[in-house]
C-alpha cells in the first residue's frame, strides 16, 4: 500500500484551493476494531505518567522536546487563530484590534484568578507593556498569514476552535492533531506552520491525519490533510486513505515506544 | 527609483500606499517564470550543495560586494539595528513608548534574541550602553515621526521571514522584511515591503530591495506593488515600483551570488 504525499509549490494564488478541490471523495473510516487495536498497541508501551503524542514528536523521531516555556513565538498561534476567529464573527473589528482583544481577555481572566499557573494568561499577566506589544505583533503576523491562506480557499472555512484530541482507552495516552482551518464539515483540514518543511513533514502530516481521524466521533478521515508553510511557499498534503491513516497510527505508536525507551531508539 | 531626501510630512506609509485607484492589477503570472529561470540557472551549481548542507542566499550576500564598508554590519551596528527592528514591531501595533531603548531592549530580550548580540550587549560598559541607548532613542524618534500612526485597518506584518528552498532544497533564499503593508490576496497590486535601516542609504539599496521583491514574489506567487527603504539615520526614503524588469534583475543577482 502506498502512502504518498502531494507536494505543491505555491506558484499560483489558487494552488491551495486546487489541492483541496482535487481531494478524493472516498475516505477511510476507523472501526471499533481499529480503536481497540490502537489501544492495545499503545497500552503495551509502558509509561509511568499520562503522555501526549503528536506530529511534532513523530517528526523528531520521539526525541523529547526542550521544556516548554511561553514566548511571543509560542503564543502567536493561539492568539492569532483566536483573532481571526473573532474577525470571522464580526467584520466590524480589525485584525489588530481582534488580536488585542484576545490578549485583553486572557489578562482579564488572569486578573480575576481564572488562569492557572503556567497558562498563557498567567504568563501574559507578568509581561511588561513592551513585551505585550511584541506578543501582539506576533499574533497579528500569524493571523495575517492565516487570513491570507483562508482567502485563497474556494470553499467555506472556519478557524478550528481547538486542536483535535483523542484519549486512547486504557493506554494513558492522548493523541493530538494540530489544525488551524477546517474546510466545510471537516472535508479537509489545513495546518499552518512556520519555517520550512523537513523531510519528516510527510510522516508528521500523516500522524495528524491519524489522530484527527481517531478523534472524529464517527471515525471519518478528512478527505485531505493539508500542511501549509507560508514562509517557504510550500503546500504538502496527504489523503485520508486507509494506508495514510494506518501509517500515521504506526508512527504515533513508534514515537510512544521511543519516548518510553529513550536509550533504545533502534527498537522503534 | 524614487528618492525622497527628507522624511515626508505625516506618515511615509501614506505616501507609499498612494491612491488605491491608481494601483495596477496584481501580477500573479511572473512567479512561475521567475522560479523556472532560477531553478534552471541554479541547477548548474546546485550539485555542490545538499539539502542537509544547503547554500543559503540572504540579502547580505546579494549586496555585500556593492558596499565594501557597511557600518551597519559592525557588531554594535547590528545590535542597534536589531533593537530598532524590534521597535518597528512595537509601533506597528500602535504601542506608544516614552522609553524607546528600554522598550526595544525588553522586546528583543523576550524574543529569542541572538546569543552573539547578547554577548556584545553584556560586554558594553556603562558609557557604551548609554551611547547605544541614545542612538537607539534617536533612531526610534525619527521612525516614530515618519511612520506616524499606522491605521488599525491596514494589514501590517512585521519581521516577515521567508525561507524558500530551490533545486530540491540544495539552495535556499532566506530573507526578513521589517514591515509589510497590504495583502497579496487583493485584486490590485497592494503589498508594500519596507526595509528599515539604521545606516545612510547606500548604493546597494536597489539590489537589496529587488531581492526582497523577488523572495516575496516566490513566497506568495504574487509580486508586491512597491519596495521601499527608510533610513532612520538620515530620514531618507527610497522606493521602487516592482515590475518584471526589476524582478529579472533580482534573479540575475541571485544567480551571480550562487556562481561566485
Amino acid at each position: 500500500m502506498s502512502h504518498e504525499e502531494l507536494t505543491v509549490r505555491a506558484v499560483a494564488p489558487d494552488a491551495l484551493a486546487r489541492v483541496i478541490g482535487d481531494a478524493p471523495h472516498d475516505t477511510f473510516t476507523v472501526t471499533d476494531a481499529n480503536r481497540r487495536s490502537l489501544s492495545e498497541r499503545l497500552g503495551a508501551v509502558a509509561t509511568d505518567r499520562h503522555r501526549r503524542i503528536d506530529a511534532w514528536l513523530v517528526e523528531r523521531g520521539g526525541r523529547p522536546a526542550t521544556p516548554f516555556s511561553w514566548s511571543p513565538t509560542a503564543a502567536r498561534r493561539i492568539l492569532g487563530n483566536g483573532a481571526l476567529r473573532r474577525l470571522a464573527r464580526s467584520r466590524a473589528v480589525t485584525l489588530r484590534d481582534a488580536a488585542r482583544d484576545e490578549i485583553d481577555d486572557l489578562l482579564s481572566r488572569a486578573a480575576t484568578g481564572h488562569q492557572r499557573a503556567g497558562s498563557l494568561g498567567a504568563w501574559l499577566a507578568n509581561r511588561h507593556p513592551a513585551e505585550l506589544a511584541l506578543v501582539h505583533a506576533g499574533a497579528v503576523d500569524w493571523a495575517g498569514s492565516l487570513a491570507d491562506v483562508a482567502a485563497s480557499l474556494a470553499a467555506d472555512w472556519t478557524v478550528a476552535s481547538a486542536d483535535a484530541y483523542y484519549d486512547v482507552e486504557r493506554a494513558r495516552t492522548t493523541l493530538r492533531a494540530r489544525r488551524d482551518l477546517v474546510i466545510g464539515r471537516g472535508d479537509a483540514v489545513v495546518r499552518v506552520r512556520g519555517g520550512v518543511p523537513r523531510s519528516s513533514a510527510g510522516p508528521g502530516l500523516r500522524a495528524d491525519l491519524a489522530a484527527a481521524t481517531f478523534a472524529d466521533p464517527e471515525g471519518r478521515a478528512p478527505r485531505r490533510y493539508v500542511g501549509v508553510w507560508p514562509d517557504a511557499g510550500v503546500i504538502l498534503a496527504v489523503d485520508g486513505t486507509d494506508a495514510n491513516v494506518r501509517a500515521g497510527a504506526r508512527d504515533l505508536v513508534r514515537a510512544a515506544i521511543v519516548v518510553s525507551c529513550p536509550g533504545d531508539r533502534l527498537a522503534a | 527609483m524614487t528618492l525622497t531626501t527628507t522624511t515626508p510630512a505625516g506618515s511615509i506609509l501614506e505616501v507609499l500606499r498612494g491612491e488605491r485607484a491608481a494601483r495596477p492589477p496584481r501580477d500573479s503570472e511572473s512567479a512561475t517564470g521567475l522560479r523556472a529561470i532560477l531553478e534552471d540557472g541554479l541547477g548548474e551549481v546546485s550539485n555542490r550543495f545538499t539539502r542537509t548542507s544547503p547554500l543559503v542566499i540572504t540579502a547580505a550576500n546579494v549586496v555585500r560586494h556593492a558596499d565594501a564598508i557597511d557600518i551597519a554590519r559592525a557588531p554594535i551596528g547590528r545590535l542597534r539595528g536589531a533593537l530598532v527592528a524590534q521597535f518597528v514591531r512595537l509601533i506597528a501595533v500602535g504601542h506608544r513608548s516614552d522609553n524607546a531603548f528600554g522598550d526595544a531592549l525588553r522586546a528583543w530580550c523576550v524574543d529569542q534574541s541572538s546569543l552573539e548580540l547578547r554577548g556584545i550587549l553584556d560586554d558594553l560598559d556603562a558609557d557604551g550602553r548609554a551611547r547605544l541607548a541614545t542612538e537607539v532613542s534617536a533612531h526610534a524618534a525619527t521612525l516614530t515621526r515618519a511612520l506616524a500612526t499606522v491605521p488599525a485597518t491596514w494589514s501590517v506584518r512585521t519581521a516577515l521571514r521567508s525561507r524558500l528552498p530551490l533545486t530540491g532544497g540544495a539552495i535556499v533564499l532566506s530573507d526578513v522584511v521589517d514591515l509589510v503593508i497590504g495583502s497579496s490576496t487583493e485584486s490590485t497590486a497592494s503589498t508594500v515591503l519596507v526595509d528599515v535601516t539604521t545606516s545612510p542609504i547606500g548604493s546597494s539599496a536597489e539590489r537589496l530591495l529587488r531581492f526582497h521583491a523577488l523572495v516575496h514574489t516566490l513566497r506568495t506567487s504574487v509580486a508586491p506593488w512597491r519596495v521601499a527603504m527608510f533610513s532612520t539615520a538620515t530620514g531618507e526614503l527610497v522606493s521602487d515600483d516592482v515590475d518584471v524588469t526589476l524582478l529579472g534583475a533580482a534573479v540575475d543577482d541571485v544567480l551571480a551570488v550562487a556562481r561566485r
